[in-house]
Order: C-alpha cells, then sequence, then structure tokens
C-alpha cells in the first residue's frame, strides 16, 4: 500500500482514518453471511464492545455514527464503517456463516439493547 | 497500535505531513520566498464553493500558466479547459479564506482521484495551497464576502430512495424506515422528523442551553455531549452508616472497612463551550470500580440524555469544586463563543473562568449516559498535570488543585478508633525524589491528611496498611502550607493513562529514606529523625503487654476458656506466640536543639516464642520472665548516658512553656 494511499485517506476521511486502519491491521472486522445471501458486517471495538454495520446503507450501531454522521454531519463516517470498507477492499475480513435466525438475533438485539 | 501496521504507518506519514504543514503555513504568512520552482504546480480557478461534511469543495477550472500571470479577472473562461473537483481540508479552507473567482496555487505534493463513471477528477491533500492576490481588489472583496456564509449543500440520499420504498404510502414508508433502520434511542426522534421537526435541533453540545431550554423539569429527547475531564465518587450525601464490626462492636477498628461504602460515582464534564457540569450518577456498591471508570472514560465523550438539575451551584457555595474546574481553566483548545457562528475564528481560549456550574443528576426510569470508550480522547480534555512535591510546596498558591506522585512513609489514624470508617481522617506522611534530593529549605517529608470526604478504594486502604505504597495522588488541594486530600481528589495505586509530567520520572526513590532532622523549627505533627543522649528514664512509663502476632491487636484477653492462655477477639482465635511490646519513655539531650527537653516515647518488640513455657505449674513464671526480659533490656542504669542513632519519630507535640517536645517511636513503612 503506498505511502500516498494513506495520506489520501487521512485528507478525506480525517480523524477516522489511523482508528479504522488500526482496526483492520487487528481483522477486526468479520463478514457475517446467512444461507439466504443476507450480510452484515460486525467490528470489534477497542473496548472489546461489538459494533454492527450494515452492508446495504451507511450505518453503524456505535455512538460516534448516531452523533458525529447524522445529526451534526462532521463526519461522513465513522471508523468502523471505514474499517468495513478498507477490510473488504483488502480482503482482510474475517468470515462467519450463521443460521437465518442468528442474523435476524443480530439485528434485532441491537434494538433490544438500546431499548 | 500494531507494529509495522497500517495505522503506526499513517501515524509517521501524518506527523512528517503535520510538520510540512506548518512550515509551509509559516512560510505563507511571512511572505517568504516560495520556491518559483513552477512544475508541479497545479493552477485552478475557483468557479464555485460549497462544503459537504467539513470539506470544503470547490468546482474550478484547471488554468494553463500562462494565463495565470494575467490578471485573474482577464481570464476568460474558456469551455475547453478542464474543469476540477478540489478539495480543501477545514484548516486549509480557513487559511485560504477563499472566494469564486480567487486563482489558487496548489503545490505538490497534491493527489489526483478519478472515480468510476464520473468526468471530473478529483484532487486531494491540497494542504500546500496558497491564493494570489491581487491588492487593489483584495478589499472590496474582503467588504462584499465578510458576512457571508460558506453555502452548505447535504447530498443526502435518503434512506427511501436507498431502498426504493417511495412508492408505497406516507404512513407505510413511516413505519418501514422505522423498521429497517434500527435507530438507537437517542436517534429515534430523528427518524420522526417530518412530524417532529424539532426533534433535529434537540440535540446539541451546549449544556446552557439544554438547560435553559427545557426548565428544571428535566428532558428526555434531547441529548448533549461533552467531554469528561473527571471521574471521582463523592460520598453520598444521606448522611453515613454506622459502623458495625462482627460481634464485637467496641472492638479496635481497622482501615480495612468491609461494608459497602455509600457513594455515588460522579463525572465532571465540559461542552464544546467551555461550561463544566457535574454529574452524578448511580450509588457505587464498591469503590474498586472508580479507577477502571476513570481510566476508560476520562476523556473521552459522552453523550447526556434524561438529565435533571439538581442544583445551580456558584463559587462561592462549592469552593472545593470550582477549585477543580480552576484547574481546568483555560481549555486547552479553542470553546465556542455562544450566539456567534461558528467560524474557527470565533472560537477562543480566552474567557473568563466559569462561576456557576450545574448540578446534574440520573432522573429515575431513565438512566441514560453513554459514553464512547471506542472514539479517541477529546483535544478538550486536560489530564491532571503531574509535579514534583518541591514544586508544589514551593507554589505560593492557594486552595489549588495539585496531582503528584509519592511515596508514604508513614500513616497515623487522626480519629479515634470508636470514630465510624466514613468519618475518619487519615494523615499520610509522603515523600518523593524531589524532596528526598532537595539540598536545602525544603522538608525531606510532608504531611498530606486525607478527610473522610475523599473516597478512598479499598483496593487502597488495603494497599496503605500493608507496605509502604506510591501512590499517586489526583487533584489533591494545596493551600495554607497543607496539602488536603478532600472530595474530588482520587488516590490510585497506578498511573494514569494520560498525564502530564513536568520533567523526568518522579517517582523513583533512590536510596534509603531521609527524614528531617529534630531542629528548632519542628512542628507537632510531623514526622523527624533524632539523634542525642539519654539523660533520664521515666520509669513509671515503662510498660510491656503482648499483642497479637497475626494481626497486632494490643488488647488481648485472657481466653475464657483457660484463663492462663490470650486470646486476640480480632481474629477470634488463641494466641500461641504472643509478641511482646515494651514501651518506655526516654529523656534525650539532641544537639540540633538544645534547649528543649526532648521525651520520646521509645517502643521494641520481641517476638515471644521463647515465653511459651507451661504456666499452669508456677502462674507467675510469664510475668516474671517479661520483667526480667524488660529489664535486661532497659536496665536504667546501662541506658543513661547511651547514644542513640538516628531514630525516626512522630512529634506528638512542642511546647514552648515548658520549652518540650515529646515524640514517638516510629516504624518507616
Amino acid at each position: 500500500v503506498p505511502d500516498e494511499l494513506l495520506l489520501g485517506l487521512k485528507f478525506i476521511f480525517g480523524p477516522c482514518a489511523v482508528p479504522a486502519l488500526d482496526l483492520v491491521d487487528q481483522r477486526s472486522v468479520t463478514r457475517v453471511m446467512s444461507p439466504s445471501g443476507r450480510t452484515l458486517y460486525q467490528v470489534l471495538g477497542s473496548s472489546g464492545k461489538l459494533y454492527t454495520c450494515y452492508s446495504s446503507c451507511h450505518f453503524c450501531t456505535c455512538p460516534a455514527f448516531g452523533f458525529s454522521v447524522l445529526q451534526k454531519s462532521e463526519s461522513l463516517l465513522c471508523k468502523h464503517i471505514l474499517a468495513v470498507y478498507l477490510s473488504q477492499a483488502m480482503g482482510a475480513c474475517q468470515e462467519l456463516s450463521v443460521s437465518e435466525e442468528q442474523l435476524t438475533g443480530i439485528l434485532l438485539a441491537e434494538e433490544e439493547d438500546e431499548g | 497500535l500494531c507494529r509495522g501496521g497500517l495505522a503506526e504507518r499513517l501515524c509517521r506519514l501524518q506527523n512528517r505531513e503535520r510538520s510540512a504543514i506548518s512550515f509551509w503555513r509559516h512560510q505563507c504568512i511571512s511572505d517568504a520566498n516560495i520556491p518559483s520552482d513552477k512544475s508541479g504546480v497545479l493552477i485552478v480557478k475557483i468557479l464555485e464553493i460549497f462544503e459537504e461534511c467539513t470539506i470544503q469543495v470547490a468546482i474550478c477550472q484547471q488554468l494553463e500558466q500562462s494565463t495565470a500571470m494575467c490578471s485573474p479577472e482577464d481570464a476568460v473562461i474558456n469551455s475547453e479547459e478542464p474543469i476540477l473537483k478540489v478539495l480543501f481540508t477545514r484548516e486549509t479552507a480557513a487559511h485560504l479564506k477563499s472566494r469564486p473567482q480567487d486563482v489558487i496555487h496548489i503545490y505538490p505534493p497534491w493527489q489526483k482521484l478519478l472515480l468510476r463513471n464520473t468526468d471530473v477528477p478529483v484532487i486531494m491533500n491540497t494542504y500546500f495551497s496558497q491564493k494570489v492576490l491581487l491588492s487593489e481588489h483584495s478589499e472590496a472583496r474582503e467588504k462584499t464576502y465578510g458576512l457571508a456564509k460558506m453555502l452548505i449543500r447535504k447530498n443526502i440520499i435518503s434512506l427511501a430512495q436507498t431502498f426504493r420504498l417511495d412508492d408505497l404510502d406516507d404512513e407505510l414508508h413511516q413505519e418501514s424506515s422505522d423498521n429497517q433502520v434500527a435507530c438507537a434511542p437517542q436517534i429515534r426522534n430523528n427518524c420522526d422528523s417530518k412530524q417532529h421537526p424539532l426533534a433535529l435541533s434537540a440535540v446539541n453540545d451546549s449544556l446552557l442551553e439544554m438547560v435553559e431550554s427545557q426548565g428544571a423539569v428535566g428532558w428526555r429527547e434531547a441529548q448533549v455531549r461533552v467531554v469528561i475531564q473527571r471521574v471521582y465518587c463523592l460520598p453520598a450525601r444521606q448522611g453515613y452508616r454506622s459502623h458495625i464490626q462482627g460481634n464485637n462492636p467496641l472492638c479496635a477498628t481497622p482501615i480495612v472497612n468491609t461494608d459497602p461504602p455509600n457513594v455515588r460515582l460522579c463525572l465532571l464534564v465540559q461542552d464544546a463551550y467551555g461550561m463544566f457540569s457535574e454529574v452524578q450518577l448511580q450509588s457505587l456498591s464498591s469503590t474498586d470500580d472508580t479507577e477502571q471508570y476513570g481510566r476508560r472514560w476520562e476523556g473521552k465523550f459522552c453523550y447526556l440524555a434524561g438529565m435533571k438539575i439538581l442544583q445551580r451551584t456558584t463559587r462561592g457555595r462549592a469552593l472545593g469544586l470550582f477549585s477543580l474546574i480552576d484547574s481546568l481553566w483555560p481549555p486547552v483548545v479553542p470553546v465556542k463563543v455562544p450566539g456567534q457562528s461558528q467560524d474557527s475564528e470565533m472560537m477562543t481560549t480566552n474567557l473568563p473562568p466559569p462561576s456557576f456550574c450545574y448540578i446534574l443528576t440520573i432522573q429515575s426510569g431513565e438512566v441514560h449516559v453513554e459514553v464512547d470508550e471506542e472514539e479517541q480522547i477529546s483535544d478538550l480534555y486536560q489530564p491532571p498535570a503531574v509535579h514534583g512535591l518541591k514544586e508544589i510546596l514551593r507554589n505560593g498558591g492557594c486552595n489549588e488543585r495539585c496531582s503528584f506522585w509519592a511515596q508514604v512513609l508513614y500513616l497515623r489514624l487522626q480519629t479515634k478508633h470508636s470514630v465510624p470508617i466514613n468519618q475518619r481522617e487519615i494523615l499520610l506522611f509522603v515523600t518523593d525524589s524531589t524532596l528526598q534530593n532537595a539540598v536545602h529549605m525544603t522538608p525531606k517529608a510532608v504531611a498530606v491528611s486525607v478527610t473522610a470526604s475523599c473516597v478512598l478504594s479499598t483496593e487502597i486502604t488495603e494497599a496503605l496498611s500493608a507496605a509502604s505504597q506510591l501512590l499517586f495522588f489526583k487533584d489533591a488541594l494545596w493551600g495554607n502550607g497543607r496539602i488536603i486530600c478532600v472530595e474530588r481528589t482520587v488516590l490510585l495505586l497506578q498511573k494514569p493513562l494520560l498525564c502530564s509530567a513536568a520533567g523526568a520520572d518522579l517517582s523513583e526513590l533512590t536510596g534509603p529514606v531521609r527524614l528531617d532532622e529534630l531542629d528548632s523549627t519542628t512542628q507537632a505533627n510531623s514526622i523527624c529523625a533524632l539523634r542525642g543522649t539519654v539523660v533520664g528514664v521515666n520509669e513509671s512509663t515503662a510498660f510491656s503487654w503482648p499483642i497479637c502476632n497475626r494481626c497486632g491487636n494490643g488488647k488481648l484477653e485472657l481466653c475464657p476458656q483457660d484463663r492462663e492462655l490470650l486470646y486476640c477477639k480480632q481474629c477470634s482465635e488463641v494466641v500461641i506466640t504472643p509478641v511482646l511490646k515494651m514501651q518506655l519513655e526516654v529523656f534525650l539531650s539532641c544537639p540540633s536543639r538544645s534547649q528543649s527537653t526532648i521525651k520520646v516515647k521509645v517502643c521494641n518488640e520481641i517476638s515471644s516464642f521463647v515465653l511459651y513455657v507451661d504456666t499452669t505449674e508456677c502462674p507467675g513464671l510469664f510475668v516474671l520472665l517479661t520483667m526480667l526480659l524488660f529489664l535486661q533490656t532497659y536496665e536504667v542504669q546501662s541506658v543513661l548516658g547511651k547514644e542513640v542513632g538516628l531514630l525516626n519519630c512522630y512529634v506528638h507535640s512542642v511546647t514552648s512553656h515548658p520549652n518540650c517536645v515529646v515524640l514517638e517511636e516510629i516504624v518507616l513503612l
């Protein structure tokens, strides 16, 4: 990976760049797939918490996303989403196959947690 | 960060880049000669500018070298000239202050990005940009555009479009978007933005706005984003729990207390406008988590919702709280000014220190304090500034917060054992390398008073009882020549993650600890070392008694079952091998303070395994043996005139009439 690309990441994504790369270095991104083809991404954050990022649109369950991206429009994305994209590009995603029920469970669990 | 990983690489590259950028900016400001080597320089004329997510996007036309030499106004927009989309970061944009029709020179290294399916290339990494100014027109331009706000255009694709829900009717659409976007409650309101347009503006980063707009009733949906500056425990206000340990209420209470303390976890937070607030969270069952929370939370962003205003307090009424706030003032990064549009020029650090502070607490039922532990430490965070004790003592401040590392030499409970643990006051004698290595005019050890309002974790109290500890005192109070640990002071065994240390590592003590020698300046309630000659013995105070070899309890009793054996109520066991403690008061003549009568209570201990004799036949043998041993060690005649070496002592009292100093020999931890 050339230096210019890294600096380019920093330019566009600002403070998210280094933490996202760190997440990629640590292989924290897992692509979760179900038999029907539904996918989502789970990112293991630095505090040990697992955040879920959607594959069909920009979304992450971390509070920074809700605040900086959705409400304040200060950032384009959070470091977890960036880590997902980078991991996809570099083929550094871990893979996990789960059943339909389990995938649904992950998505619904997020709702319960916050509720 | 992973060694050799991409993140580490980028960090290094970033640091280099940052130095290059500041050098460049400096050059621009000082009008130094930019190298005339124009190769690689991109010359653009701005046609249109807008901002998106903190990046400034400028639609520009690339100019040829030759045309740039003439006046920019003369350059006719040639439709054949390539159009570029140039991106500038917020800092660069503030530096350039560009307007449409400006000509910008972009020096390398910049990057060009060609996206798929678009014709317009994107130029990024434009840190090294400079505007070409024409002096006669710049003034007019400044006036015209002085008050213009940057156009903000948000190219947001609605989720309805993404999920192709446009053809469903409104109600269903609303419901579906709610279901499809698994919102956390803090952003659930935004999903209903069509019906509640105010909900979007309810979230902000100003504590004052929140408080003033909602009143004392409390608020639910609205959220404030703040930075956690400090985490600490405060004793609960609803009184203390009387302490009764085990089945013996009269027993001497050790410092370690097994009852859960009545404390609340509190945060001192600061918003983007620099305003502080103390947030009182839940009651803790154990104080051991405080250090954990501190490590994980200090410096991070936190989203508060559902808070209730407990009090609006002012400087005069809450000196302790404001001394902590003052230690965090002025803010280390510019803060926003209320009521202004947030140009970076409007942010300031030049504000008077706060005069009031809101104390917030959790509304019963709704607990909504979310700390974003993932995020990096905020720039606004001010870690405690660590200084050496010598520097702190020299500082002429009053009621200022200070943080330091110190080795605990000696500990003394200032209150009687019968006082409940929550009201005990402890006197710690501490030192550090700055005091030990100081040449003169500085005491070798200093007393730190820990009041009952300073919450100590059980870990700390256990550690203090055990051995000499190196402790980190965070936000202790210094004033009137004393250091005290009060409310909001935190004692830690380990260094907090982020600490600005002044100078070298202050924690290492090289060599044995030395105390100041007793002299005319010695005061009561201090510790010192002394040497002298024994000139008298106070025989009436000669005393010896057995103490428990396990816990040191000096109040042993005769065993109820067998009155020949000793029993320790604290251990609830028979003491088979008591330790014999002997105490004697001697009068010394000390050359360092020759005018005063020096009375020292010396102590000595011997393990008494030799005393374990079957005393059933000779009941008085134990006592006799004790007396013999005692006399052997302290036979008066042999003691007079004896030189007493450097004894470490605690000064009980210093009186001038009569001129007497009463001390007690101590053992340093």
